[in-house]
């Protein structure tokens, strides 16, 4: 059903909503920038519609209720291994198409790479719900469009703020009434999409085994600091690490747990004895791109990239992913006439 | 070719320049924080075509300096400084009478936080706030703000020196232990970072407060304090007696106890300034070796709360040459010619 | 609700410690349940971590993990640990060789090092065969002392085709001395077309052992590796292991050569 209801009414919807759900959604952090009084709009909880950041596109995407930075996995006592604990109360994320898309990839590597499921994921991900968060126009530096990621049918309501009003279409029946009661007006609700991005790219249907040590990537070794924000603010990076720590104090006391880990940053293949893959940054950025827009694809049929564009808005060395994609492109047509 | 009959004195005191060539001067435009707006800097063009000689020097305090112009000209130059003196909100005692003192020099400022990535706060408004609060002056006072640690501005030089400082806030939940801030904290800052069970901890004692962990982390889980908070570094100096880099006096001070503390300072000035210093200029600090540290103290903490975070260096010394006792260079225990055989 | 917690250590007890060498020891862990060689176990140490450890050998209730001590992880097991401690592993992961596959014929294996490991199974299990004689083994060690697994080569050198060779050694020693490379020439093939090989080792061995392989007629297509690399999870899921389309942990360790040298790191 669709509704129409004014600020007063969504934020009553948002209370009844959060007499069962907790609501995770992108929000300013103002000052929690780089730099001196730069703003971050990343993920957390909010209890009022009000506080969501409904205008721009969050930095860092939903995938820290799915895939926190970092989350305890055990802990440990003298002769006990207890698994911790999360929060199971159902969630409503309030996201994007391109991030609704993103949860799709995820789910594959989390639930369909292999024989085991991630449980930590699955455990996670079994609590939440998408709502979609409409889109009237591009955001800077994405390319949904043609990473086939502006639409997204997999969703609980949208909402899409129009002249001081909340649009609202509801599909689960469940949540119904939070919008009936507090709206305006019944209405034909169509949730926007972009159907425009300023940022077009092309990407190659194959890409020949010389490419990977080919010099394109060279430039990137020279102008990327690697420092992995690229991959801190995909919505589907998956990658983590595991790490084992004691509690100093008696040592007897410790835990596992996993952080998000990022195949830019140093340390990422390193193994015990020494060994490690892809030294220079020119090549974890061939390792990244490839996987993005071809080597997820070869495995499960589409590509991983969403084109949400986060990753170019990010790089403080002015690194455009999208313009990669579109270098690479070039190069593999070049290679092939 | 009329005679001249004109007080230096008085021309100094507005702001013109004696100048080596007779019947010269060059006139000192003041910009507050080394901020200028265009219309201005257009007035300074247009000075220095019609009454000087199509040369503007850059100061060292971040002003401008229009030479070749003549004396005759002071009150023409004075009328035509006028609408850069309101634009630049600088106080003045007389309209179309040009600036009022030049003892209490240019205040200096680095980019700071509009422009600069380390920037820790706004060093040209706290450098405009001050030169407000404290000109016009005659007494020979120095001070100058930098954005953060790096001290670009120098601000080791002055008499006040205002560091700006932010207090690293850590969000554990967001660190995934990438250890790119202990990598940048060790070199480019002090190395106060260490790691310990995947998380990150500072050493609060050698942390400076320079951001640099903040704007290396990848994941915002280090962020900067909604606090600004201000490394004061006091009584350096160049000059041929006893040049010298300003001590550390206070960290983690708030902005409203450094703007007390530079305004108190004049009336230490007024009591103990020797009055037969050579044109009534002495360097404060060698006005502070004669009273005493605690009596400047005493002067220029009157009236300040510090803030409960704010810690302060009980006693200061300060190093430098001291070329009235002696110029000597110590001999190299290396010898680079044989001329001394 | 989600499945089974993967990443739940198995507490497991140590039913033996086998010193190979002065750093590479084998470690006898408790399991029963399917496992084939060429798969590996997470040894896992609470407060301490995990490594990705291969399959040495397989009992009836027991896995052997042959472990170089060389990380955080390893250093610790070897310091702390006697026969009859618990500690955990999990798994086994990864897909394994498919010995059914080798034992239809001939076979030459050509391991280095602590890549002994993966293989031994293999070998034992191809001595089970009614043509053991067909399994050809060239084990190459940097020297004598690196030798590992004495005496399982005493107990195959008169079953199958056995070659211990050494790198190098001091006067006096009186094995084979010289590359694995230098014998692969010599091993007698009555059907090189339908000989198949694995060689597992440092990645120059491999390559130029498969080079010689090549240059005696075989079929690339018959030729297995088997490879690694940081792993966290082990289960396809963190990413670390990943080599183009391939997760080493699950679409690997062991690869046809053919597949493999399409990947690029």
């Amino acid at each position: 059903m669709g509704y129409v209801l004014s600020n007063e009414g969504i934020n009553k919807a948002f209370e009844a909503l959060r007499k069962e759900y907790r609501i995770f959604a992108p929000v300013l952090k103002v000052g929690e920038g780089r730099f001196k009084d730069t703003d971050v709009i990343r993920y957390d909880f909010v209890d009022s519609y009000d506080e969501v950041e409904m205008d721009k596109r969050s930095d860092f995407s939903y995938k820290d209720i799915v895939t926190p930075l970092s989350e305890s996995m055990f802990f440990f006592t003298e002769d006990q291994i207890r698994e911790a604990n999360f929060d199971a109360s159902p969630v409503i994320v309030l996201m994007r198409a391109c991030d609704i898309n993103a949860v799709e990839r995820l789910d594959q590597i989390f639930l369909a790479n292999g024989e085991h499921n991630d449980y930590y994921y699955e455990r996670r991900r079994e609590v939440i719900k998408f709502a979609l968060i409409g889109c009237g126009k591009t955001c800077e530096d994405g390319f949904c469009v043609d990473m086939g990621s502006n639409k997204a049918e997999d969703y609980v309501f949208s909402l899409d703020p129009k002249d001081g009003k909340v649009y609202v279409n509801v599909k689960e029946d469940d949540l119904d009434a939070a919008f009936a009661d507090n709206s305006e007006s019944s209405a034909d609700v169509v949730p926007q999409f972009v159907t425009e991005n300023e940022v077009h790219v092309e990407r190659p249907e194959e890409v020949p085994l010389t490419l990977f040590k080919d010099e394109m990537w060279d430039e990137y070794s020279k102008r990327c600091i690697n420092c992995g924000r690229c991959n801190f603010v995909c919505p589907t990076c998956s990658c983590f690490t595991i790490q084992d720590l004691f509690f100093t104090d008696n040592g007897k006391v410790g835990e596992r747990r996993r952080v998000n880990a990022s195949c830019m940053v140093d340390g990422y293949t390193d193994v015990a004895g020494g060994l490690v893959q892809r030294r220079s940054n020119g090549e974890r950025m061939r390792f990244k791109v490839l996987h993005k827009v071809y080597d997820f694809r070869k495995i499960f049929g589409y590509d991983m990239c969403v084109g949400c564009g986060r990753c170019d808005t990010v790089c403080p060395e002015y690194i455009s992913f999208s313009n990669c994609i579109n270098k690479l492109n070039a190069r593999v047509k070049e290679l092939e006439g | 070719m009329t005679t001249r009959d004109i007080n230096t004195k008085k021309f100094k005191k507005n702001a013109f320049r004696y100048s080596k060539v007779r019947g010269e001067t060059a006139s000192r435009v003041r910009c507050p924080g080394g901020e200028i707006d265009v219309e201005s800097l257009q007035r300074v063009v247009d000075i220095a075509k019609k009454y000087g000689q199509g040369t503007v020097n850059i100061t060292n305090r971040q002003g401008f300096e229009i030479p070749g112009i003549s004396l005759d000209d002071i009150d023409a130059v004075n009328h035509a400084l006028q609408t850069i003196i309101e634009n630049r909100g600088v106080n003045q005692e007389e309209y179309n009478g040009g600036y009022p003192a030049s003892g209490t020099r240019n205040v200096v400022a680095c980019p700071g936080k509009k422009l600069c990535p380390f920037g820790c706060y706004d060093t040209k408004a706290f450098a405009q706030e001050i030169d407000k609060a404290i000109f016009p002056n005659d007494h020979h006072v120095k001070i100058a703000f930098t954005g953060c640690s790096n001290d670009c501005a120098h601000v080791r030089l002055n008499d006040f020196g205002i560091m700006g400082q932010t207090e690293p806030q850590y969000n554990r939940d967001r660190c995934v232990g990438c250890e790119q801030c202990v990598k940048y904290c060790k070199k480019r800052s002090v190395g106060a970072l260490s790691v310990v069970n995947g998380k990150i901890v500072r050493d609060t004692n050698k942390c400076i407060g320079c951001g640099v962990c903040i704007n290396y982390c990848p994941t915002r889980a280090w962020t900067r304090s909604k606090e600004e908070y201000f490394r004061v570094v006091l009584l350096g100096r160049t000059g041929k007696k006893n040049p010298r880099l300003a001590e550390d006096f206070l960290k983690w001070a708030d902005h409203d106890s450094i703007k007390k503390m530079i305004v108190n300072v004049y009336a230490y000035l007024d009591e103990y300034l020797d009055k037969a210093a050579v044109e009534s200029k002495e360097h404060i600090g060698y006005i502070v070796d004669r009273t005493g540290f605690e009596e400047f103290l005493k002067y220029i903490m009157k009236g300040v709360e510090l803030g409960p975070k704010c810690e302060m260096q009980g006693r200061l010394y300060w190093g430098g040459k001291r070329y009235d006792q002696t110029n000597e260079l110590k001999k190299s225990m290396f010898r680079f010619s044989e001329r001394e055989e | 609700m989600a499945g089974k917690n993967e990443y739940t250590p198995m507490p497991s007890r140590l039913q033996d410690i086998i010193k190979q060498a002065e750093n590479e020891w084998t470690f006898r862990f408790t399991y029963v349940g399917p496992v084939k060689p060429g798969q590996f176990f997470q040894v896992s140490i609470p407060k301490v971590g995990e490594a990705p450890i291969s399959v040495s050998g397989i009992g009836e209730d027991f896995v052997d993990l042959t472990i170089r001590k060389v990380g955080k992880v390893t250093d610790y097991l070897f310091e702390n640990f006697q026969a009859g401690d618990s500690l955990f592993i999990r798994g086994p992961y990864g897909n394994g060789f498919d010995v059914e596959e080798y034992a239809k014929g001939e076979m030459i294996i050509v391991a280095g090092g602590t890549a002994v490991s993966p293989i031994r199974g293999v070998v034992q299990y191809l001595c089970k065969t009614d043509h053991p004689q067909d399994t050809h083994l060239i084990a190459g060690f940097k020297n004598p002392d690196e030798i590992m697994f004495k005496p399982d080569f005493e107990e195959w050198k008169d079953l199958i085709d056995l070659t211990v060779t050494v790198d190098g050694a001091p006067e006096g020693y009186e094995g084979n001395v010289g590359l694995v490379t230098q014998y692969i020439p010599d091993i007698p093939i009555r059907d090189i077309e339908s000989c198949k090989a694995i060689v597992v080792g440092p990645p120059p061995m491999i390559k130029f052992s498969i080079i010689e392989l090549v240059k005696r007629g075989f079929n690339e297509e018959h030729i297995w590796i088997s490879d690694s690399r940081k792993m966290s999870c082990g289960i396809g899921k963190c990413g670390h292991c990943r080599v183009n389309s391939k997760y080493i942990c699950i679409d690997g360790p062991v690869f046809k050569y053919t597949e493999h040298r399409a990947l690029v790191d």
